[in-house]
């Protein structure tokens, strides 16, 4: 009789206790369930902003207005013109960094809202890997005829459609691109003439992700998106920017382009040992172009020619001279740290991260390496070859690197 | 026996377990104990934070700027709802521009004092973080209309950390008090709107200058001022003239074939620019170069022009240095601290005018070769 009571209460506490658990259960399922709706665009087209105006802030240019910028892509205006919505909006443009990584990889550290392109540190859709090449440094934009602004706004925090009103209504570009569904497009904000101040637009339709191109050679193509007049202007005019030394003062407008590979860019000289056959080696030709979106042919080197080369990773950098046709490396009449040379000749040094500067006399900006070095299975670090656009406008150069999808590191 | 000794060994193990239930249960009880808990009360919130008008009332350093408010009929509103931000310039600073009682203030036009107080005043609450970090010339609408220049040195990009605010070229020396409806900055300086006067009206209105303004017309440099886009202008004053050999009489028999108008007075006009004096403090701060160097205009000296704070007061003030040209062989022709700070900063409708203590350019160094 006892037993029996002991066992109906035990039976009795065993049902109480799993009553509780299941409605605890519930309790915390039944907030857990959101429907997401995942954001889609059919047919995209995609698309990377560069905001190519720059700026210093000066005493003596702190009346000119600041080039930051609220893109608007499809924006709906009121009556008075004033955009009050848009499909796509790319805030905060600031101008650009001297390098677009091949990923995102600027939103990591990052404490600023500013937004050195588009999409950058926005979370938005992203292209998807063509031909192995990664593009989530593009966005996804509907394809067709889109209609795109570009609007000043003040440079805060305070998100573009919460400004005052009077502070919207101020627009640089207004106009209407035809993208193509499923190509890739880079977009620069330009200033096209230096005297008139005139800006436009330049959207260029890429094509690296059609190209049938080696894994055992680095690709480079160049652009001279200088405004019209730069170069001739006085000095007085210009930005001055010690970091990019002979760019300050702009190129002239037909340039050639010369390539020396160096063997370790743990050397920081310039008149360090190059690689054999990479010395001033000619590589292209550019001609100022603000107008027409052609893509520039790519040129390639080895990325595993070096001595200390392993097939691995590779120790080299890069360093290209621009100089106005007729003079190279052999009858260059500048000294070598002469950064004013009227536009004839200008040279950038591609190594490590892109922030450090020659020991020797030297006359060149920095960049990072084209070479990507990285951490990829078991190699660490192990050596990527790229595709790359070096673009020169008015007085800086700009790096863009476009890499493969690689293996993630295995530690 | 065996069990029994194990019995006896355990005895005392027992007894410090009853003993510790003991205390166990006494410790609970004690525990309870302290949750009894009589009302909580908590502390009230300070009523008694005065609105702006009051608080400025109460505050003798701004006697003469209450005064001022009473004046314009401004205290009611600024007791009212708000939120309001109030930059209070102190007693020191209406001295600085020549009122020292709260009398003084019956000998002025109420309707052009009302305009300027009302300017000192923001109709919305503006602490030092709701401004742009190392926001220059940041517009902001005032009470009266009119909008007003903010510049705000918070960080040196190379690393340090600033803090000074300018409004209209004047120091904010005490930021962010709070008052019930609103904040209050302390001004070192009055702030000098001139709403739609030109820059030439203005020195027209100041028989200061007159000198100055003869000069200008006599080298057609005069009704540019009345137009054009933007003009800093760094006056000199009738004695500051006469320092460099410059009279009403001189001038009259001067021949102006003779002499580069450009110089003699367009050394004084800062073309295209809309400098305050804090200005080039703010950028020495923030970007480490505070200073600002030009050809004259239609003339090959160049001048350089470099503002801050001055040894020994540190209140801000300027220095103009004149030069043959623009490189180190190129001579000096004239240099000039001036250090008047109340009397700078004059906005106008069409750029700013400084008060310059001495001037530049004597008539010999300006005769055409």
């Amino acid at each position: 009789m006892k037993k029996e009571r002991l066992n109906n209460r035990m039976i009795k506490t065993g049902f109480e206790q799993l009553t509780w658990l299941f409605a605890a259960c519930l309790l915390l399922l039944n907030p857990g369930c959101v429907k997401v709706e995942y954001s889609k665009i059919d047919d995209p087209a995609y698309l990377r902003v560069f905001n190519n105006l720059n700026y210093v802030q000066t005493l003596g240019s702190k009346d000119n207005k600041v080039p930051f910028f609220c893109m608007l892509i499809n924006p709906v205006l009121d009556g008075n013109g004033m955009p009050t919505s848009a499909e796509i909006v790319g805030d905060f443009l600031d101008q650009r960094d001297a390098y677009a990584p091949p990923y995102p990889s600027h939103i990591g550290t990052s404490t600023s809202l500013n937004n050195p392109e588009y999409p950058g540190k926005e979370n938005v859709l992203v292209g998807p890997i063509l031909n192995g090449f990664d593009l989530s440094s593009w966005a996804q934009v509907p394809s067709g005829k889109i209609r795109i602004m570009f609007a000043y706004r003040p440079k805060n925090t305070v998100p573009f459609f919460q400004l005052e009103n009077q502070l919207k209504k101020d627009i640089l570009i207004d106009t209407v691109l035809n993208l193509t569904s499923k190509e890739v497009y880079t977009l620069h904000v330009l200033q096209k003439d230096f005297v008139t101040k005139r800006t436009g637009l330049l959207l260029r339709e890429e094509i690296f992700q059609k190209l049938p191109l080696s894994d055992s050679l680095t690709y480079v193509n160049f652009y001279n998106m200088s405004a019209k007049g730069y170069w001739e202007a006085d000095k007085s005019l210009k930005a001055e920017d010690y970091l990019m030394a002979s760019f300050q003062g702009g190129m002239k407008d037909e340039m050639n382009v010369f390539l020396s590979l160096y063997e370790d860019q743990s050397n920081l000289s310039a008149r360090a040992a190059t690689i054999p056959g990479f010395k001033g080696k000619y590589l292209a030709n550019v001609k100022l172009n603000t107008t027409t979106s052609d893509v520039t042919p790519y040129v390639s080197f080895p990325i595993w020619s070096g001595k200390t080369a392993n097939g691995i990773t590779t120790n080299m950098w890069q360093r290209f001279d621009f100089f106005v046709p007729g003079m190279d490396i052999t009858n260059n009449p500048f000294y070598e740290a002469s950064t004013d040379n009227g536009g004839n000749w200008v040279s950038v040094n591609c190594l490590q991260n892109g922030k450090v500067r020659m020991t020797s006399n030297d006359n060149a900006a920095i960049l990072p390496n084209l070479l990507v070095n990285i951490h990829s299975g078991v190699n660490n670090p192990k050596t990527f070859a790229t595709v790359n656009t070096v673009e020169v406008v008015n007085g800086r150069v700009y790096l863009t690197t476009i890499q493969r999808k690689y293996a993630p590191p295995i530690y | 026996m065996k069990k029994l000794n194990n019995f006896n060994h355990n005895k005392p193990v027992l007894r410090m377990g009853k003993v510790l239930f003991a205390l166990i249960v006494g410790l609970q009880l004690l525990f309870f104990a302290g949750c009894k808990h009589d009302d909580l009360s908590v502390p009230l919130p300070n009523e008694n934070i005065r609105p702006a008008a009051d608080f400025v009332k109460n505050n003798y350093e701004m006697r003469l700027f209450y005064a001022a408010l009473k004046k314009t009929g401004y205290t009611e509103q600024l007791n009212g709802a708000g939120p309001f931000t109030v930059f209070a310039p102190t007693d020191e600073a209406f001295n600085r521009q020549g009122i020292y009682s709260t009398t003084d203030f019956d000998k002025m036009n109420v309707d052009s004092l009302k305009k300027i107080i009302g300017y000192h005043i923001l109709p919305r609450k503006l602490m030092v973080n709701d401004m742009p970090s190392n926001g220059v010339d940041i517009r902001y609408a005032t009470l009266t209309g009119p909008e007003l220049y903010l510049s705000r040195a918070a960080f040196n990009p190379n690393g340090g950390v600033e803090n000074e605010l300018y409004i209209d070229g004047v120091e904010v020396i005490r930021k962010d008090v709070v008052v019930a409806n609103g904040i209050l900055h302390l001004m070192d300086n009055v702030m000098k709107p001139n709403f739609n006067k030109t820059v030439q009206q203005w020195l027209a209105a100041h028989p200061d200058y007159s000198v100055f303004v003869q000069g200008l017309k006599k080298f057609n440099l005069w009704d540019q001022l009345a137009i054009g886009t933007t003009f800093t202008i760094f006056a000199p004053n009738n004695k500051a003239l006469e320092d460099v050999g410059i009279t009403e009489a001189s001038l009259n028999t001067l021949e102006t074939g003779k002499y580069i108008g450009d110089r003699l007075f367009g050394a004084y006009i800062l073309y295209g620019r809309h400098f305050f004096i804090s200005d080039s403090q703010v950028f020495s701060l923030i970007n480490n170069n505070g200073a600002y160097n030009y050809f004259l205009k239609n003339d090959s000296h160049y001048m350089n022009f470099g503002g801050g704070k001055l040894y020994p007061e540190f209140k801000l003030g300027y220095s103009l240095t004149l030069r043959s040209g623009n490189t180190i062989s190129d001579v000096i022709l004239n240099s000039v601290t001036s250090n008047l700070t109340a009397k700078n900063d004059n906005l106008c409708s069409n750029g700013i005018v400084h008060h310059l203590i001495r001037g530049l350019v004597t008539p010999e160094q300006a005769i055409k070769k």
